[in-house]
Order: structure tokens, then C-alpha cells, then sequence
């Protein structure tokens, strides 16, 4: 099979990953007792007639297919409905909330990724700093962020009095930068240090190319197909820890907009929120398949 | 060369103890005493627990006394009894989403290895899909459509870390189908079946049991964040999570609310997680961390 139809293969299967999750999850909110209206008149008095007028505005009172077939066809032509709750069109919600999740993301993305390659980087030329990135990468692996926020929380803003933590978003990106980069340093470096070792470097290295050139062109893009096969680990853990950290800081994300749904059954809100935190990590993992067969010729 | 299961004299003569603190090393000795002490504590529980978890027994939000070694929470109750109630409880739910995963995974998987074909493959590959989902995601999900509260919890965190361990499974038994042995058994005419049951599933207990080693602090993590989220244990369960949210109203006044259930949680999963991570660097040194 040729190389695009591989890649293509992979993005099909994805495709139909993101459908199946997509079915699953209108029809698990829909078998199950209880409905936006319920919730709703457990908050305040709304009589049984009023609650199925509502039902029947809302288009609740048809069974799950009927309600799928419509939503999925509106969701085809980009519309997702409209909040059961709050009366705005879903896409409306979901597109102001996905800037402070895109950015919280790519912000730790971008720290996380810097602290890795530069620890790495320095403790391939200082050896003494081994031990730095190797307490980095046991940190990332026994702390998780949820306490790590936490723990942010209590310092920064009940003891410091540093302006409320709360709708800050640089410490929060600093906690997911911290967690990657921990996980990224250390096979970096040990592949960093192997390759400084093969005989292409000491080749390059004979021919006069200077070591900034012989660093950045040569020794770095070949170790990142060390780190590349942690790169699904690491979406995961960046989209996972990017909504804890909304919630947690009070971010109004994607993530605080699912979070929120699922209380309150608002269930246009919750299918299209998961409808795109999966495309996303689908898009990142299709990105850094693409990225791993570019980089590394014995994968393709 | 000597493995890492032999003993050397030197090990002999150190005994039992002695190995396992060389087996174990620094870090994973550090585990053990942590992952000992939460586990005497949740077995303990209630006979260690100074005053009701669940009545009022002083002054709201007192700061801790001698009395109360925590303090009180904002309803008066005892909040050192609470967080042993609590570690109870998340270490409990923990262990029972851990299994269920295990059983469930490795079920799934195996059943998949030993019934073969497309159908299997496609399910197995669904399985590995969903592994790439973030668990904290797939949780939320469940709890959307199974609803909140304890049980409901334990089991979306069971579905939840499922395919990770049919992946460990699936993974196993495809590599002990090239092992030679397999071959031989092959030829004298085993069945699939008896193949996944009597040659492969035995080889799988180490590998699946470091990932449950792996993933039990993850998931008494993962619990914490949806009792924190509000959509986890029920009211009447403290469990860390919970007692971290309703903490977190009364930040200001009273900041040992949270500093408590949060340092507890955050050394229950230090200690198991160092152990699970010793444990898979002797059982499974090739791999990458992770």
C-alpha cells in the first residue's frame, strides 16, 4: 500500500472512532432516566403540562433514533443544536469556549516542550543535571496535576495573596508545561547522549561542522523520534490535564462548558463539547503519526 | 548473567526482607512503607477514627486543637475522622475500578485472541482507539449517561481503564504466539482456545498485574478530579475528592480543609505510584516510562 494510503487508512479509522463516540454518547444520554426538563423542574415549579410543552419544544418527546437523525443532520450542515438550559445556539457556546482551551493547551504544550529540549539539551552538555531531569521525570510520574493545581491554588492565592489564581492562566499552563516536560527530558537525553555518539556525528564533527549546527540540525530532529512514540501519552495527558485545570482555576473552556452540561443534563451542549474534545485529540494523533513517518524513515 | 528474580548469597543472607528492599530499591521501598501505611489505615478505618465522619462535633471551621487534630469542617464534623473515612473509601473505590478494569480488559481481550477473525480484530482495534482518549474524558462520559454517586463511579472508572488492559493482554498474546513452545503446541494440534487459556493467559499475569500496579493510583486520582468535579462519590461518601470540593468554599477562612485531603491524596499516589514504577522497571526494564 502506498504511503498516503497508509496515512489515509489510519485517518478513516479515526473518523469512524469519532462517529462511534459520537453515537454512543447521544444514545447512552438518551436510554437513560431523567432529562434536561426533570432537572429543570427540580429547580423550580413548572407543572406537568408545562413540562411537556417543553419536551415537545425541546424535541425530547420522540425516541433516541428520531432525535439522532435529526440532530446528525443539522450537525452536518454545522449546527448543533441549541443549549437546553440556556437557550443559546451549542456552536455559539462551543466556539467561545474553545479559544481558553486552545490556549491553555498550546501554552502548556509550548512550556512543556521548551523545558524538555532545553533540560535535555543541557543535560547532554553538563552531566551533572542528569539527576535534575531524571527527579523531573519521577515527578511527572507519581504527582498528578489535579494536586499540583491544587497545591498552586493554596500557595499562590491563600497565602501569597497573588491576584486570585482564579481566571489566571499561567500557572495553570505552567503545571501541564511541567508535567510534559518531565515526561519528554529524560528519553530525550538518553537518546541525545547515544546519538552524540554515532559515527555520523563524529563524521560531521571531523568535516569542521560547528556544534550550535551540529545541535540544532542534526542530533535534535534525530532524537525526536525518541519522543515521538510518547506523543499519543502526551495529548492525552495534555487534553486530560487541560480540562482539570479549567475547572480547577475556573477557566470558562471547554472543558468547565462539559462539566457544566453534565449537571445539568443539558445534553446539545454535552455531545458537541465531547464531539470536539475528541476531534481534537483525533487531529493531534493523526498530526504526530504524520509528523513520526516525516521524521523517522523506518516507519514508513 | 544473573537475573533479577536470583538470589545471590549475599541476598540469602539477608533474607526475605532484605531481597525485596534490594528488589524494590530507594524509591519503591519508599512506595511499600507509603502504600503499607494507607492500606493499615483503610483497613483500620472506623477504629482509628476519633469522632463521628459524618455528625458535627464542635464549632464550624475550628482550626485544629489538640481535640481535632484536623480541625472542623464547615458543618462541624471531625475533619481528621472524615479524611480516614475518606481513605477508606477512594482507596476502596480505587481497588474495585482497578479490578473491573483488569477483569474486563483482560476478559475482553483474551476472549477477542481466542475467537479470531475480522470481527475480534475490529473490536480489539475500537479497544486501542479509545485507549488514545484521555481516561478523564471517557470517565465523564459514562458519568453523563450512568449518572453520579459511588457505584456509578467505580464502574465508569472500570470502563474507563478497560482498554488499557486489553491491550496489555492483546500485546502478551501476540507475543507468546511466535514463542517456539506455542509452535510446538500448534503442531501436536491445540486448540485456539486452548492456546489463549493454557499457553498465553498464565504468561500475562506479570505484565497484566504491573499495568494494575500502574493504574491503581491513576484511577484513585481520576476519582478524586470527578468527586472534585461534583459528579463522583455520593454525599455521604468523604471520600478525598469530595472533601477537597467542599474545602474549597472555605479556602480563605479555612485552608486546612483542603491542605489535608489534598496532601493525603497526593502521598497515597507518590507511594503507589513509586511502587508500581519499581515494580515495572525489574518485571519490564525495556520499557519506555510511561
Amino acid at each position: 500500500m502506498s504511503r498516503a494510503g497508509r496515512i489515509g487508512g489510519v485517518a478513516l479509522r479515526q473518523v469512524l472512532l469519532l462517529l462511534g463516540i459520537t453515537v454512543a454518547v447521544f444514545v447512552l444520554l438518551r436510554v437513560v432516566p431523567g432529562d434536561a426538563v426533570d432537572v429543570m423542574a427540580s429547580e423550580g415549579d413548572i407543572t406537568v403540562a408545562q413540562e411537556d410543552l417543553l419536551r415537545r419544544m425541546l424535541g425530547l418527546d420522540i425516541g433516541w433514533p428520531g432525535q439522532l437523525l435529526a440532530w446528525g443532520s443539522d450537525a452536518l450542515m454545522g449546527d448543533l443544536g441549541t443549549s437546553l438550559r440556556y437557550g443559546q445556539p451549542v456552536s455559539d457556546m462551543v466556539w467561545a469556549a474553545l479559544p481558553v482551551t486552545l490556549g491553555l493547551a498550546a501554552a502548556g504544550l509550548a512550556i512543556g516542550l521548551a523545558l524538555g529540549v532545553a533540560l535535555a539539551l543541557l543535560a547532554m552538555l553538563r552531566p551533572g543535571l542528569a539527576a535534575l531531569v531524571d527527579a523531573l521525570n519521577v515527578w511527572s510520574i507519581v504527582m498528578p496535576t489535579f494536586c499540583v493545581g491544587l497545591a498552586g491554588i493554596l500557595v499562590f492565592s491563600v497565602w501569597l495573596g497573588w491576584l486570585p489564581s482564579l481566571g489566571h492562566g499561567l500557572v495553570p499552563a505552567a503545571i501541564i508545561g511541567l508535567d510534559i516536560g518531565g515526561q519528554i527530558a529524560k528519553p530525550l537525553m538518553e537518546d541525545l547522549r547515544e546519538t552524540a555518539e554515532a559515527r555520523f556525528v563524529t563524521a560531521l564533527r571531523s568535516r569542521g561542522v560547528r556544534r550550535g549546527a551540529l545541535v540544532w540540525r542534526h542530533l535534535l530532529p534525530n532524537s525526536l523520534t525518541a519522543v515521538l512514540p510518547l506523543a499519543g501519552l502526551i495529548v492525552a495527558g495534555l487534553v486530560g490535564g487541560t480540562l482539570t485545570m479549567e475547572v480547577l482555576f475556573g477557566l470558562p473552556g471547554l472543558g468547565a462548558l462539559l462539566l457544566d452540561a453534565i449537571l445539568g443534563r443539558d445534553y446539545p451542549v454535552v455531545q458537541a463539547a465531547i464531539l470536539v474534545l475528541s476531534a481534537a485529540v483525533i487531529a493531534a494523533n493523526l498530526a504526530t503519526e504524520a509528523m513520526q513517518r516525516a521524521l523517522d524513515p523506518r516507519v514508513r | 548473567m544473573a537475573g533479577a528474580l536470583s538470589a545471590t548469597p549475599a541476598d540469602r543472607a539477608r533474607g526475605l526482607g532484605g531481597w525485596l528492599a534490594a528488589w524494590l530499591g530507594g524509591w519503591g521501598q519508599l512506595g511499600l512503607a507509603i502504600t503499607v501505611l494507607a492500606v493499615a489505615v483503610a483497613l483500620l478505618g472506623p477504629a482509628l477514627s476519633p469522632f463521628d465522619p459524618l455528625a458535627p462535633s464542635g464549632r464550624r471551621l475550628q482550626p485544629p486543637t489538640a481535640e481535632h487534630w484536623l480541625g472542623l469542617d464547615a458543618l462541624g464534623r471531625d475533619v481528621l475522622s472524615r479524611l480516614i473515612t475518606g481513605t477508606q473509601i477512594s482507596i476502596a473505590v480505587g481497588i474495585a475500578a482497578t479490578l473491573l478494569a483488569f477483569a474486563l480488559g483482560a476478559g475482553i481481550g483474551l476472549l477477542a485472541c481466542a475467537i479470531g477473525g475480522p470481527v475480534a480484530g475490529l473490536f480489539l482495534g475500537a479497544m486501542d482507539l479509545l485507549r488514545t482518549l484521555p481516561s478523564i474524558l471517557l470517565a465523564l462520559v459514562l458519568v453523563a449517561a450512568i449518572g453520579t454517586g459511588t457505584g456509578p463511579v467505580t464502574f465508569a472508572l472500570g470502563l474507563a481503564f478497560a482498554p488499557v488492559f486489553a491491550r496489555v493482554a492483546r500485546a502478551g498474546y501476540l507475543r507468546e504466539m511466535g514463542a517456539g513452545y506455542v509452535t510446538a503446541a500448534r503442531g501436536l494440534g491445540a486448540s485456539r482456545v486452548r492456546l489463549v487459556l493454557v499457553h498465553a493467559a498464565p504468561n500475562l499475569v506479570g505484565p497484566l498485574l504491573t499495568q494494575a500496579a500502574i493504574i491503581l493510583p491513576r484511577v484513585i486520582t481520576k476519582e478524586a478530579v470527578l468527586s472534585f468535579f461534583g459528579v463522583g462519590a455520593a454525599p455521604e461518601a468523604p471520600t478525598w475528592g469530595r472533601l477537597i470540593a467542599e474545602g474549597t468554599r472555605f479556602v480563605e477562612r479555612a485552608p486546612h480543609l483542603v491542605l489535608a485531603p489534598v496532601l493525603a491524596l497526593a502521598v497515597v499516589t507518590l507511594g503507589l505510584s513509586l511502587l508500581g514504577d519499581a515494580t515495572r522497571r525489574r518485571l519490564d526494564p525495556n520499557r519506555v516510562a510511561g
